[in-house]
């Protein structure tokens, strides 16, 4: 499709139209934190971040979710729905982040259940992706058929090229927003736009320092489920503390459970939930089938590079680093990755 | 002179190989240049692993109670607020102290990883950590980077209580002074003076961030309950649903259950993901155990039980 | 097409509850909507998710069979927080149910064959489904010889008493094995564990399929006894209970290995078993 050019003086006046067009989600500083907020103006909105510290995968995804609220005496009994998402635009997201958002879509979107609160949200909104201009050190997504350019799911992706966003316009539902604002989405030559943005691309793909390859991994965890290696440092050190989980943009396990508002009413709620938490497959009866770090510490990783390619044909990592920054103990999923090609190889 | 590093390999491999201990735990490089990461070693051999710096600032006393069924005894890597821990674990019964060899360091203070390395060029390696006193030399294969510690310095650290560990059996490096200590309420000073509300819309804006993942509860040492109230199913004393309400309800019981224990170790500050500064809430209750009760802070001595830090059942209940 | 609004479960009534043992009871349960009943298509196996509105959901099995009539029992052990809460209620009370949910028994390839059903504990409740579906007037034709053996931990525990004492006994070419731990006043029958009780029957695996329910443990001991009497992996049928909170395979929780239990299972192979880590 078309590309367009947005001049930086002119993004406020885009993100202040927005926010009274849409719901509009976009990163905010919150104290130290950078966060994916819904905003009411261009005001709070920072564009020059490295990744925010959560991802936005709320907006699809939210934290706690009520899918109902029920009016319940005993023998008689009423469910209310919330209404259906409102037109959402989120902003500024950053590359792995928005494939990331493609790896949850065969998951809610399944073959026989849907989801009709993550559909109702993902159908209403648009994705204006943002081009990274940096590459962290914790940063792998070109490893995971990514990368810090990469369009794979916006509707619209900016990138920073002086004192100009270029925007690629990917979807249908980018082409109406641009036309819908086109006096801000300027129509010019962007031949030289393109060019530059190859060259960022080009240069930042140089500048990851992780050297992580998945060929074969997958290949050689089919066959390699028991390996010592799942009892060494990691399960000993890790504190199942869920961080990895919850700042992961592919995590997508939730819990279900009823919070109570009145005498006879209440909300049921999903909430996200953590695979690393020993009660999450704890059954009444107390029996675990993961009861220990080390099947909890597998199960995480081997659902990254393993079964979420088993089962939806994607890997469910982006490589955003998040887990890597954020793990209390230093455990890396980039370093396992390495560690089990390797060790798997010798096995 | 060998450095702390080799002195430490060398203590933990006379260790193992005396069968003194089975394992050591410590610190070993981590997967960046800025960050150690706790080491488990089982062999004589192994211990080239284990390092020494100002990247090591987990709490390995925490992992000490995993292994009070191994058959041999466990040594453990502390620095000065660590040891507390240990101190603190002794007390509730937690370690027993027969089975435990504390390998104590002195500490200058820990750098929070993520602003030191933001500022290293990506891809570097580490050469050599050099304490200047009042700042640390990073030397790496891109260069020499000087982090002042006033302004890289893990908060807790710029105003150690004791930078020499207060339980140990070995001790590796020198004593060092106390620094700003004396400073340490400063942040706690600032907040007591704002009114109620203000407050009360400060922490407000805390609760609100937090996830509700409990890394804070995880990671502390001095949580040791076998069934963590906030897991409890029946009753469920807390949702979890994330709102204010339930968060805030969750912090102050949190901060109520490691009263009297928390040993300010600074842990929960250090891993909370959503940076809530939890250390201002146990300093505000050392802070009133020092002024209400002349009480030090937890595992500064050993058998020391601080008000609200013991269990005995004379105790009456009334509410209950 | 996917059922979009799958997590919404539907109102319905408690219509009878039935006391099978101390911890155990059976509730008859009816949508308030006709039409949802009427068009529910529940297959033997599967597992519905039962809500207690202000506790919550919990998977339970669907212990009749579709063959039955337009009701669905499900046989609730008192083990956690929703199931007292249900154990709790009377009849005309309101839940919610949604469902049905998993692959269901493999009835289709059974057909012509001799069926060797072997229950420890609560677990009758889930085979019970498929029992009954096979035995009804409708569908008995279809299969050969059905054999019940079922083993509970005392008299009092026993499920469906009178199932297993003369509703299956009466129905012509079935055998029903049952025992109990340990001896007690008042019981005629079989003493001791379900996997040496396996062996001294000692089915023969000839044109037969084992439909195995129960434990962990039950599961492990009686695989190796099925495998010692020579049953091939294919005709070895088992349904696993995992943790399930969506059961629509999204919430994460009850994979095994690249499968989650909710969707592709509870019914496995021990086949398919073997193919699968062993994480349940
Ligand atoms: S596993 Fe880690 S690196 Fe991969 S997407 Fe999740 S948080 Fe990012
Ligand atoms: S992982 Fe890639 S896309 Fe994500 S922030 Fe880093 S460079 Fe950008
Ligand atoms: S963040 Fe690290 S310590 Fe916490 S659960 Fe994940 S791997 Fe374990
Ligand atoms: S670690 Fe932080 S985000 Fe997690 S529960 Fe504790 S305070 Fe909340
Ligand atoms: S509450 Fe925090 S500072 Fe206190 S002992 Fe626990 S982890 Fe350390
Ligand atoms: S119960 Fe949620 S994925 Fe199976």
């Amino acid at each position: 499709m078309e590309s367009r050019v947005v001049n930086k003086g002119q993004i406020s006046e885009l993100l202040d139209k927005l926010a009274k067009d849409y719901n509009l989600f976009a990163p905010v500083k919150d104290e130290t934190m950078t966060l994916f907020r819904r905003v009411s103006g261009a005001q709070d909105v920072l564009l020059d971040y490295n990744n925010s510290d959560i991802s936005p995968k709320g907006c699809f995804l939210p934290q706690n979710e009520k899918t109902f609220s029920y009016m319940y005496t005993g023998d008689s009994l009423e469910i209310n729905k919330p209404e259906g998402a409102q037109k959402t635009v989120l902003f500024g997201a950053r590359p792995c982040d928005i494939k990331a958002v493609l790896t949850f879509d065969p998951v809610f979107e399944g073959v026989k259940f849907g989801d009709e609160y993550y559909s109702s949200k993902r159908e209403n909104s648009i994705i204006i992706g943002l081009s990274c201009t940096k590459v962290l050190s914790t940063c792998f997504c070109y490893a995971m058929g990514g990368g810090p350019c990469d369009i794979t799911g916006s509707d619209l992706l900016l990138t920073e090229i002086g004192d100009k966003y270029y925007v690629e316009v990917i979807t249908e539902k980018g082409q109406a927003l641009v036309d819908a604002y086109s006096q801000i989405f300027a129509k010019q030559d962007t031949a030289q736009l393109a060019k530059d943005k190859d060259e960022l691309a080009k240069k930042l793909s140089g500048e990851f320092v992780r050297k992580v390859d998945l060929t074969g991994v997958k290949e050689l965890m089919d066959n390699n489920f028991e390996l010592p290696y799942w009892s060494g440092d990691d399960q000993k050190k890790c504190i199942s503390c869920g961080i990895c989980t919850y700042v992961c943009p592919t995590c997508h396990c939730f819990d279900i459970f009823d919070y109570t508002t009145g005498d006879f009413t209440g909300d049921r709620i999903r909430c996200w939930d953590s695979c690393m938490y020993p009660e999450y497959t704890l059954e009444a009866g107390g029996h675990n089938p993961r009861p220990t770090r080390k099947e909890r510490i597998r199960n995480r990783f081997m659902h990254k590079i393993k079964y979420h390619l088993d089962r939806y044909n994607m890997v469910g990592c982006v490589g955003c680093g998040r887990c890597v920054i954020k793990c209390p103990v230093n455990i890396d999923i980039t370093k396992i990755i390495n560690d089990l090609k390797e060790v798997a190889q010798n096995a | 002179m060998m450095n702390l590093a080799q002195q430490l390999q060398e203590q933990a491999k006379k260790l193992l190989e005396e069968k003194k201990v089975d394992l050591v735990i410590g610190f070993g490089q981590g997967t960046e240049l800025a960050r150690n990461t706790p080491v488990f070693i089982d062999s004589p051999e192994g211990v080239s692993a284990l390092t020494w710096g100002p990247f090591c600032a987990n709490n390995l006393a925490k992992y000490l109670s995993d292994y009070n069924n191994a058959p041999g005894g466990t040594a453990v890597v502390v620095k000065g607020c660590d040891a507390r821990s240990v101190n603190r674990l002794l007390d509730d019964n937690q370690i027993l102290r027969e089975k435990v060899v504390v390998i104590g360091v002195p500490c200058p203070g820990q750098l929070e990883w993520q602003k030191v390395s933001a500022e290293i060029k990506p891809g570097s390696t580490l050469k050599e950590v050099v304490d200047n006193g009042d700042s640390y030399t990073v030397k790496t294969d891109s260069g020499d980077y000087s982090f002042s510690k006033k302004d890289y310095l893990l908060h807790r650290c710029l105003v150690c209580e004791n930078p020499n560990p207060v339980i140990s059996d070995i001790t590796i490096g020198k004593e060092l002074p106390v620094k700003n200590y004396e400073e340490r309420f400063a942040e706690v000073q600032d907040l007591e003076k704002l009114a109620v509300n203000e407050k009360s819309a400060y922490w407000d804006k805390q609760f609100t961030r937090c996830l509700r993942c409990y890394a804070c509860r995880n990671v502390c040492s001095v949580c040791t309950c076998e069934v963590c109230v906030f897991d409890q199913m029946m009753p469920m004393w807390v949702s979890k649903r994330t709102n204010l309400s339930e968060n805030t309800a969750f912090h102050i019981t949190r901060a109520f259950h490691v009263a009297g224990r928390c040993v300010d170790c600074g842990e929960c500050d250090r891993v909370c993901p959503m940076d809530i500064p939890l250390r201002k809430l146990n300093v505000k209750i050392h802070k009133d155990l020092g002024d209400l009760f002349n009480s030090p802070t937890p595992g500064t001595e050993p058998g020391l039980i601080s008000p609200l830090g013991g269990f005995s059942p004379g105790d009456p209940e009334e509410f209950m | 097409m996917p059922n979009p609004t799958a997590l919404t479960p539907y109102p319905a009534t408690i219509t009878k509850i039935d006391v099978e043992a101390g911890d155990t009871k059976t509730f008859t349960v009816v949508f308030d909507d006709p039409e949802i009943m009427e068009n529910f298509g529940n297959q033997p196996g599967q597992v519905c998710m039962l809500s207690a509105f202000g506790e919550g959901e919990s998977t339970i099995s669907i212990t009749s069979s579709p063959t039955r009539g337009k009701f669905l029992e499900f046989c609730v052990r008192r083990v956690g927080r929703l199931t007292s809460v249900l154990h709790q209620m009377e009849v005309g009370q309101k839940i919610g149910v949604r469902g049905p949910y998993g692959n269901g028994f493999p009835y289709e390839m059974m057909k012509g064959k001799d069926l060797f059903f072997i229950g420890g504990g609560s677990a009758l409740a889930p085979i019970r489904s498929l029992i009954d579906y096979v035995l009804s007037d409708q569908y008995r034709s279809d299969y050969g010889r059905v054999e019940i053996l079922y083993g509970a931990r005392s008299m009092d525990d026993v499920l469906f008493k009178s199932d297993l004492a003369e509703r299956w006994p009466a129905i012509q070419n079935t055998k029903i094995y049952t025992t109990i731990d340990r001896p007690e006043e008042g019981w005629n029958g079989h003493v001791g564990f379900v996997p040496p009780f396996i062996e001294e029957v000692a089915p023969t695996p000839e044109n037969k399929i084992v439909i195995l329910a129960g434990p962990p443990i039950l599961i492990k001991l009686g695989l190796a006894v099925m495998e010692k009497l020579g049953f091939k992996d294919e005709q070895i049928i088992t349904t696993l209970e995992m943790r399930m909170k969506c059961c629509l395979g999204k919430c994460g929780r009850c994979n095994v290995g690249s499968k989650f239990i909710c969707v592709d299972g509870p019914v496995f192979s021990l086949a398919q078993l073997k193919e699968m880590p062993p994480e349940y």
